[in-house]
């Protein structure tokens, strides 16, 4: 047992395993840009004005909508005599499209609402800067077998939204420019219909008097598309059993070993875990039960993957600095200050999180944004995690820097050395600078994918026939490559099973010196790879 | 040669003035719509059936009739953008000696009078806001829900409206994979088939006409303005959707008050000019649909740049509107307020057309010291004022 697979694998299999893993990369980089839709799909609607006739305005069975039986009494906001109280805004979700009633499908995950304001300019009444919009918003849903009126509540809330509008011409009949506001969030899309109705009231006599002159009121609805849904669970339930297969089989084959699992291993195998989590795919249950946490889950599960993903950077930089103290196994001890930055950005951003989409579990039109206290509190956590992200990546960098350092010294040794070794050596450090490239290549990429994304629009069109979806092909192939990634990282860094006689028997062509350089190799046990070895031997020369 | 050229032009235009005279404007009675009833009773009663008012059904032609059967709903949305686009004209032309009047509605007589008959910059202007009215107010009208059969596609491709249950079934599987398009794309598509019924193109009249409505449309579309919500990882933009707004209907009618400021006049370019000629002689046939759109037009002051898609263009200078002119049907500047201090066209040298205007002071009753809330104005006092009016003679 002299190291990992990755150095006993010839150069033509170690060609055709990456070749096969870039295949499937391309594979799912395709499948994002032309099978599924773009991500997600907002739908505009424009709040049909309802007279509210009735006396008690906080009756909850009382529901106001514009379209199928018992629909409500529109009226013209401009022309009305009305009071403000006797006024509600009714959007029905989803719009009907092509003469069809369209109702919304479980596969469409999640709804995000956008409220926007089109306030008229009025001199007598002009908007202060930032002055408070007070909304009485009610949810509720109705399902395909109910009735036209069968509408049921499922939230209700009253909140409190900054509003941020300016205009150029002061003119009476112009329209201020004003910021979408977040309305609200649900985690999960149980229903198959949905009703806002709106309120902005007056109960106290400052409440809602310096918002000017409401003329219309539009929300945007988000939600994910059933599509890419559909793609992204077969994604994930491809990519599950692939990893629980090769997780096993790398466990299996250190289990094998006399040795105990060095932190590397433990590492990679936490790594992989991460991996499992992130990519069993949960998302099926929501098809069957009423799963409003499926938005913060997926936010831990990211949350858990990137920090073990950093968590194994470091150490994987760490354990081939090259300068080792031998005999005693490597802890995490020795990683406390890398590791304390990403614990520290990943626990920032999940109190964030936690305040943020945590309390949108119980009141979806919450927001932590309103108030300047939540305001201020989310944007520290948000700012310790960058502090800590940035943190974290000088440290990583400057001890790759280092590995990169030490290996060149080492080179510097290496013409001393008889040429089988040297061949040996250098190949080691090749495939070692090969993977760190790997790693490299991947981070830039998604680095660079998405900011083509932000650039450029959803879609690219390569002629006239073939749209690209771009960024479902970002996302499906930022995934599929992590995937990827980290597989090959488990086939790669598994302990080699190849003993050194049984080579010479090997059906397999391989050359010849490859052959020779392993057998000159000293066996070391408590090692995992042979470059350390080699390093710890040339400490020792 | 070039004056040949010009004479040949010119009398080509008379001919085909003087033949199309009963058929002019055929493809703008519907803004009549705009003040054809409250529009409450175009609102269908029960989904399927609609109640046509018979003077709302006189000024449409069959074509447009049958757009609004077939899309109920339809028929509110595009009186609503008539009337928006009235409203707009007259706000906009308020201080000009074309202040956008409009008569009174009778079977067979167009809304803004005859000077829609002459192919100038008014005309121009009038064709291209109620053309973006209708896409304006379609689109909104989708976005309400308020007309049923909005498209979902994203393919801007025409289709035939599909009844059969297994396209119905079929719509339902697009929007659950990829969800729809924007409204505008209806809007849009709509206008064209709805406002650009009568005008085939054929003549230089039709195709200002089309210039000048697609010029609308254009500019309702390019005016949208985008709005994104980053609803990534913890929020994050990571995942960012973006959706386009509809803009407000007096930005649009700012634009296409510029446009009109800077109309280029223009005249067919010879290789446009020769073809129905030719076509003359074959059998009368079609110009495909979507070849309408497909000319261009030459301006009429060879060192000037063609016009582009979203200017206005106008084939006649305009008539003056100081006097009143039957034959055009213009009332004049006769007793149309005027501003004394100003020196622009709402200044009553230039509004009077040096005719002089007469002073007086009058006393106005109007509501005034009103308290406004975010919806309605609730409180307001009676105020009688004193005015100095300025009326032309």
């Amino acid at each position: 047992m002299t190291g990992t697979v990755l150095e006993n694998l010839s150069g033509r299999k170690l060609a055709v395993l990456i070749s096969f893993l870039l295949l499937c990369q391309l594979v799912c980089f395709l499948i994002g840009g032309l099978v599924a839709p773009m991500p997600a799909n907002a739908q505009n609607i424009l709040g049909t004005v309802c007279k509210d006739t009735t006396k008690v305005k906080n009756d909850t069975t009382k529901w106001f909508y514009n379209r199928g039986k018992g629909k409500c009494e529109s009226v013209d906001l401009a022309q009305s005599d009305l009071s403000e109280t006797d006024i509600v805004f009714a959007f029905q979700m989803p719009t009907p499209r092509e003469s069809e009633t369209f109702d919304y499908s479980r596969w469409q995950q999640n709804l995000i609402g956008v409220l926007q304001m089109d306030i008229r300019y009025h001199s007598q009444m002009e908007i202060k800067p930032h002055s408070t919009l007070v909304i009485d918003a009610r949810l509720a849903y109705r399902n395909k077998d109910d009735p036209d009126d069968g509408w049921k509540l499922y939230t209700q809330s009253v909140e409190k939204r900054v509003l941020d509008c300016d205009i150029e011409i002061k003119s009476e009949d112009y329209l201020y420019n004003c910021t979408a506001m977040p309305l609200f969030e649900l985690g999960s899309l149980y229903h198959d219909y949905y009703l806002l109705n709106i309120r902005l009231p007056v109960d106290k006599p400052d409440m809602n008097t310096h918002i000017g002159h409401v003329q219309d009121m539009w929300v945007t609805v988000i939600n994910q598309n059933g599509g890419f849904t559909k793609v992204w669970l077969s994604l994930k339930t491809i990519f599950f059993p692939g990893i629980v297969g090769i997780l096993i089989w790398f466990w299996h084959r250190i289990h094998l070993l006399q040795r105990k699992p060095v932190l590397l291993e433990e590492m990679l195998l936490t790594l992989g875990i991460a991996l499992c989590i992130l990519d069993l795919p949960i998302e099926y249950l929501t098809l069957l039960f009423d799963l409003p946490f499926m938005l913060l889950l997926s936010d831990i599960r990211q949350g858990f993957f990137y920090a073990s993903l950093f968590s194994f950077w470091v150490v994987f930089a760490g354990e081939h600095m090259l300068i080792q103290e031998v005999k005693t196994k490597n802890s995490l001890k020795k990683y406390w200050k890398h590791l304390s930055a990403v614990i520290l950005g990943c626990v920032s951003l999940f109190i964030f999180d936690m305040c943020e989409r945590g309390i949108q579990l119980r009141n979806p039109f919450y927001s932590i944004w309103v108030t300047e206290l939540g305001t201020n509190l989310a944007l520290s956590f948000i700012i310790l995690a960058g502090i800590s992200t940035g943190m974290y990546f000088m440290f990583l960098s400057f001890m790759i820097w280092q590995v990169f350092i030490n290996i060149s010294k080492k080179r510097q040794s290496l013409p001393a050395m008889c040429s089988v070794r040297r061949l040996h050596y250098e190949g080691i450090i090749y495939r070692f600078k090969f993977l760190m490239l790997a790693t490299m290549i991947c981070a830039a990429m998604t680095v660079i994918g998405f900011i083509l994304g932000q650039v450029a629009e959803g879609q690219w069109k390569w002629n006239d026939n073939i749209e690209l979806e771009y960024t479902s092909a970002f996302f499906t192939g930022v995934y599929g490559m992590w995937n990827i990634y980290i597989f090959a990282l488990l086939v790669l860094y598994a302990p080699s099973h190849k003993r050194w006689p049984a080579n010479e028997t090997n059906a397999d062509t391989q050359i010849l010196s490859e052959e020779i350089e392993f057998n000159r190799l000293p066996i070391e046990r408590s090692e995992i790879s042979s470059l350390t070895s080699f390093i710890n031997k040339a400490t020792v020369d | 040669m070039k004056c040949l050229c010009i004479i040949v032009l010119f009398l080509c235009l008379r001919c085909e003035a003087a033949g199309n005279k009963p058929r002019r404007g055929r493809g703008s009675m519907w803004w009549g719509i705009a003040k054809a009833g409250e529009p409450n009773t175009l609102s269908p009663l029960s989904p399927g059936v609609l109640y046509m008012d018979p003077a709302v059904h006189a000024t449409l032609r069959r074509k447009q009739r049958r757009l609004a059967r077939e899309n109920p709903g339809v028929l509110a949305a595009v009186a609503k953008g008539a009337s928006m686009a009235v409203n707009e004209c007259q706000h906009q032309f308020k201080h000009r000696r074309w202040n956008c009047s409009t008569r009174n509605f009778l079977r067979g007589k167009n809304l803004f009078g005859k000077i829609v008959d002459r192919g100038c910059r008014e005309t121009a202007f009038i064709y291209a806001i109620t053309s973006a009215g209708v896409t304006h107010a379609v689109s909104r009208a989708c976005a309400e829900g308020s007309i049923e059969s909005c498209t979902c596609d994203y393919s801007h491709v025409d289709r035939q409206p599909h009844r059969s249950r297994a396209a119905a079934a079929a719509n339902v599987r697009v929007w659950k994979w990829g969800g729809c398009s924007d409204n505008i794309g209806f809007g849009f598509k709509f206008s064209r088939e709805f406002v650009d019924t009568g005008e085939r193109g054929k003549t230089l009249r039709e195709k200002m006409n089309l210039h000048n409505n697609e010029a609308g449309r254009m500019q309702v579309q390019t005016e949208m303005r985008q709005e994104c919500k980053c609803h990534g990882m913890s929020g994050s933009c990571t995942v960012k959707t973006c959706w386009m707004r509809l803009p407000s209907f007096r930005s649009v009618g700012d634009t296409l008050k510029d446009r009109f400021d800077g109309a280029s006049r223009v005249m067919m370019s010879n290789t446009d000019l020769e073809a129905p000629l030719q076509r003359n002689d074959a059998a009368p046939q079609r110009v495909p649909r979507r070849d309408r759109y497909r000319f261009q037009l030459r301006p009429h002051n060879p060192d000037h740049k063609s016009p582009g898609v979203k200017d206005l263009v106008y084939l006649e200078s305009s008539p003056g509107f100081c006097e009143k002119n039957p034959r055009l049907g213009i009332p004049g500047t006769h007793g149309r307020t005027c501003n004394d201090t100003s020196i622009g066209v709402d200044g009553c040298d230039l509004m009077c057309c040096g005719r002089g205007y007469r002073t007086e002071t009058i006393f106005v009753v109007e509501r005034c010291n009103c308290t406004f809330h975010w919806c309605c104005e609730v409180k307001c006092k009676l105020c009688r004022t004193e005015k100095v009016v300025h009326t032309c003679l």
